[in-house]
């Protein structure tokens, strides 16, 4: 418990983790507010059958797939930064044991992405649903999974940040490890645009940002898989990539 | 206590550390003494448990580092006084290394007192100076009260002043009855600050014993002033030493300082001043450790006429 209370009182008074927290929130509820003006102002033209199809509790949410860069670098930067510094052998000097270390950092970390994620998810979908509504496109909070749906992109936040850790722990450098993050969950799915469709098919619900696309979708969207099945994906992901980051935090020397 | 036992490490081959073995008593300053590369952080490492050895123990009060509960509390230790994080103050710092080990958070504004930085201990510590972040340092090192400090280079960056006070902080802290180890490359310091030494050189032990017998292991010279130079250095010389001229008198090595006066005597040498000169700290170490040197450069000389072998044998 003791290593808890040392990751917290190294996370607690820093600007940086409100900052964190305060960015995740902006940028959700900017990129899903303009989405939905985007198409408030289009509702005019929506013929009956494409309002009827249309996805207002997804649209509302897409803010989260921007968030989900914030909260993963703040994963990743949770671990890496302390190689860069230095301050890593302070950390092991004070608890030796690494896998201690580990498991402090995610719990911590993941526990700020928890408030992150509820903040970013209700904010957005609080703003989308409001701008929603100006074209008649709102659903509003009582409607068929808006409840999965938040619940969903929240989950989606925490396992990216616990996803950052592990990378982070894995790569021990900000850049690389920023990187591979933002290769995974951005890179990635416009790299395999370029696949033949019989093999985007087979790719595609594999993908993190396929995968928290779902989680947010307020009905089936195509070539997924469903909101659950794909965040146990995920957190197969998160789990690999965790044990090769403990792996390689025990044993390599920093 | 620290003891160390047989550890040796390697790194890609080279070896850094081979088969040390010492151990450092409580109540003394011991001094870590080495040139540049001699594998001093490596063996401060291995003992904190931040390098894992190849072969060989580390154990300080009969545990190894990484079976301690509480380690911070058994042993203090400055390794890298650039280990902060530098937007946090000096406070924070210590605050969440006193959470780690279940200090009591008051302790952190003692330590920061004891090191003279209270003043500034809301102060970021990228603020800090060389010499600040080393007392940070060495507040960290003391924040759970231990018994065992470990202190790697402690007066890098150090103003004069400030070596002056980590010298009597070191000794008052063995007074208490701590260990204090101390590591440094300057001989000059560590001979007014230690009383005991461990001295390596190029990974291995070349001595652990104290100050004094340590600097007793080189031939201590006899200075001779006389008026009679020429006729004392001559007689001297047939007597068996080895003498050399220094503005007006002579540096004598090879016998004893009563069979100086006696030839003198002989020769009716009028006698101005015969003085024993005792070995600096730096002069004693310069002369174990050239021993290896020395051994270097004929291994490099009989690299050199193996290859010629080689090559005449091709021819």
């Amino acid at each position: 418990m003791s290593s808890v209370a040392m990751e917290w009182t190294k996370l607690l008074p820093l600007h940086k983790t409100s900052r964190t927290v305060a960015s995740a929130v902006a940028l959700a509820v900017t990129v899903s507010g303009l989405l939905s003006l985007a198409m408030a102002a289009n509702a005019g033209q929506m013929s009956q059958d494409a309002r009827a199809r249309f996805d207002s509790i997804g649209i509302a949410l897409q803010g989260v797939n921007a968030a989900v860069l914030v909260v993963g670098v703040f994963g990743v930067l949770c671990v890496t930064r302390e190689y860069a510094t230095g301050m890593i052998t302070t950390t092991f000097l004070a608890q030796p044991s690494r896998l201690r270390v580990l498991a402090a950092k995610l719990g911590t970390h993941a526990a700020v992405a928890g408030v992150a994620a509820a903040l970013t998810c209700a904010a957005s979908y609080a703003i989308g649903q409001a701008v929603l509504g100006t074209g008649g496109l709102s659903v509003g909070w009582g409607a068929h999974r808006v409840g999965p749906a938040l619940a969903g992109g929240a989950i989606y936040l925490v396992l990216s940040c616990a996803w950052g850790v592990g990378i982070g722990a894995l790569t021990r450098s900000s850049s690389s490890g920023i990187t591979w993050l933002a290769s995974l969950l951005v890179v990635a799915p416009v790299i395999v645009q370029i696949l033949p469709a019989s093999v985007l098919h087979v790719v595609g619900p594999w993908l993190p940002s396929q995968i928290g696309m779902s989680a947010t979708a307020g009905h089936g969207i195509p070539n997924s898989f469903g909101p659950w099945t794909g965040l146990a994906v995920l957190a197969g992901y998160v789990l690999l990539t965790l044990a090769a980051g403990a792996w390689r935090m025990v044993r390599t020397d920093p | 206590m620290i003891e160390v036992r047989g550890l040796t490490k390697r790194f890609r081959g080279r070896t850094a550390v081979e088969d040390l073995t010492f151990s450092v008593r409580p109540g003394t300053v011991t001094g870590f003494l080495g040139p540049n590369g001699s594998g001093k952080t490596t063996t401060a490492r291995m003992i904190l448990g931040l390098t894992q050895p190849d072969a060989g123990t580390a154990t300080v009060g009969g545990r190894c580092y990484r079976d301690l509960p509480h380690p911070l509390r058994e042993i203090g230790a400055l390794i890298n006084p650039g280990a902060v994080n530098p937007s946090r103050s000096a406070l924070d710092h210590l605050r969440w290394l006193a959470a780690a080990n279940k200090i009591p958070a008051a302790r952190a504004e003692t330590a920061l007192a004891q090191v003279g930085l209270d003043a500034v201990a809301d102060r970021r510590v990228g603020a800090f100076s060389l010499g600040m972040r080393q007392r940070l340092g060495i507040a960290a090192a003391l924040i759970g009260d231990p018994a065992v400090l470990l202190l790697d280079e402690p007066i890098n960056g150090l103003d004069p002043e400030g070596i002056r006070w980590i010298r009597i902080f070191m000794q008052s802290l063995a007074a208490e009855g701590r260990t204090v180890l101390v590591s440094s490359h300057l001989m000059s310091e560590m001979a007014l600050t230690a009383s005991e030494l461990v001295v390596i050189g190029r990974g291995r032990l070349v001595a652990a014993e104290s100050v004094a017998s340590f600097t007793a292991r080189v031939d201590s010279s006899v200075r001779v002033r006389t008026p009679q130079l020429d006729a004392l250095a001559a007689a001297l010389t047939t007597a068996g030493a080895t003498v050399w001229r220094e503005e007006g008198a002579l540096d004598v090595v090879g016998i004893a300082i009563e069979q100086i006066g006696a030839v003198a005597a002989q020769i009716g040498a009028v006698l101005y001043e015969l003085s024993p000169q005792q070995a600096s700290l730096e002069e004693a170490f310069m002369h174990l450790t050239s021993a290896e040197c020395e051994y270097v450069v004929e291994r490099a000389a009989a690299l050199v006429r193996e290859n010629e072998l080689v090559d005449e044998v091709a021819a």
